[in-house]
């Protein structure tokens, strides 16, 4: 039986709570989700080594701490986050989010 | 950093089940196969739609014997044979090339789902194109599909990249309902079967993988002039052995698309 997720939902201000088929409750927090976000821009600009000059984007600096404007699932495989500092490309596979869990 | 336009999971409530004939690799006859399909399911009665998500090389307007249209004077899907069809190649001449980036054929794949008059259907069947490409990640985004039927023919260097096929609707959890081999084999006059490319692959493949095997489509030269000629075989020859295949292959998958239509949808987020 494939792992599924039965049950995803918000847990106060930092935190995402996911009830899985195989009977476990993990969760994650969305900074965890944001600094390990699936997309290649990201990804890219993980590999790099750090910029301790980079400056923050105006957009960045308003929106403050990362948080979830929405979460939808993508076909039957995956849930695709909108983040409050607008970024949105990246999509969070099941797998992927069940590791980021175990992260946490 | 926005990435390209992605439109949560369209609903079609008019269709029961939606199956995508894919396949790994161009030329084993996915079209000839989806074309074929789509006939047979509706020969047993069933209310069936046919669309070409393949925007490069659209094959279903010469197979079911149809040319570029006027958009605004002929509604889409256009009815042929019994069955509702929607095609780029109604659009664009056939000597005409379409050159696009993957987020126009998101859009034109997108557009087809969306925007055409579908109506009430028992089985949408939707022809992909070859590969693990823009397509087939824009229908496993947005189309309900119900499953995939795999076509391979029995040489290792398709079943290889049939191979890919598979792992790809694995991993955006789309059902496999099963692996069909075309182009079997041949037998002169219904006498003995000649594996001209091998024998046994397609099976073999489905077993190891553990999706069902949905059957043999034999070759005869008849399968090629029917589809060249517009009338796919299922309905020019209903007798013929591919025909008889063809129909046992519609059954099958019948069947298997039943079973699947239970997996479960991804729950909403609360947030």
């Amino acid at each position: 039986m494939v792992l599924q997720p039965l049950k995803i939902r918000r847990d106060g201000d930092e935190r995402l709570v996911i009830e899985w088929s195989d009977g476990v409750t993990s969760q994650v927090t969305w900074d965890t989700l944001r600094r390990e976000c699936p997309c290649a821009n990201c990804r890219e600009e993980r590999e790099k080594p750090a910029d301790p000059f980079r400056i923050l984007s105006e957009r960045e600096v308003q929106a403050g701490a990362p948080r979830p404007v929405s979460m939808i699932p993508v076909g039957n495989y995956a849930y695709k986050i909108v983040w409050n500092d607008g970024h949105d490309a990246g999509i969070y596979t099941i797998e992927n989010l069940r590791e980021l869990c175990h992260i946490n | 950093m926005h990435g390209p336009p992605l439109t949560q999971k369209i609903d079609m409530p008019g269709i029961r089940s939606v199956i995508a004939v894919a396949s790994g690799k161009g030329g084993v006859g996915k079209s000839t196969v989806a074309a074929n399909l789509a006939l047979a399911l509706a020969k047993t009665g069933h209310r069936v739609g046919l669309m070409d998500a393949d925007i490069y090389g659209p094959s279903v307007p010469i197979m079911m014997g149809l040319d570029t249209v006027d958009p605004k004077t002929t509604p889409f899907p256009i009815d042929k044979y019994g069955i509702k069809l929607m095609s780029m190649g109604f659009l664009v001449d056939p000597n005409q090339a379409v050159i696009w980036r993957g987020p126009m054929v998101h859009k034109a794949v997108s557009d087809f789902l969306t925007k055409i008059e579908w109506g009430e259907l028992d089985y949408l069947v939707i022809d992909l194109p070859p590969g693990t490409g823009d397509a087939q990640l824009t229908l496993t985004q947005t189309a309900p599909l119900t499953g995939a039927v795999i076509v391979t023919t029995p040489q290792d260097v398709a079943l290889i990249d049939a191979r890919k096929g598979l792992e790809m609707f694995k991993q955006v959890r789309v059902p496999v309902l099963g692996i069909v081999e075309n182009m079997s084999y041949f037998a002169p006059e219904g006498g003995t079967k000649h594996y001209i490319f091998g024998h046994g692959g397609g099976r073999k493949m489905a077993d190891a993988v553990g999706v069902p095997f949905l059957g043999e489509i034999p070759i005869d030269p008849r399968v090629t002039e029917c589809g060249d000629g517009g009338e796919p075989i299922v309905h020019r020859h209903p007798d013929s052995e591919p025909a008889k295949a063809f129909v046992r292959l519609a059954s099958i998958v019948a069947e298997q698309a039943q079973l699947a239509k239970s997996a479960e949808r991804l729950p909403e987020v609360e947030l």
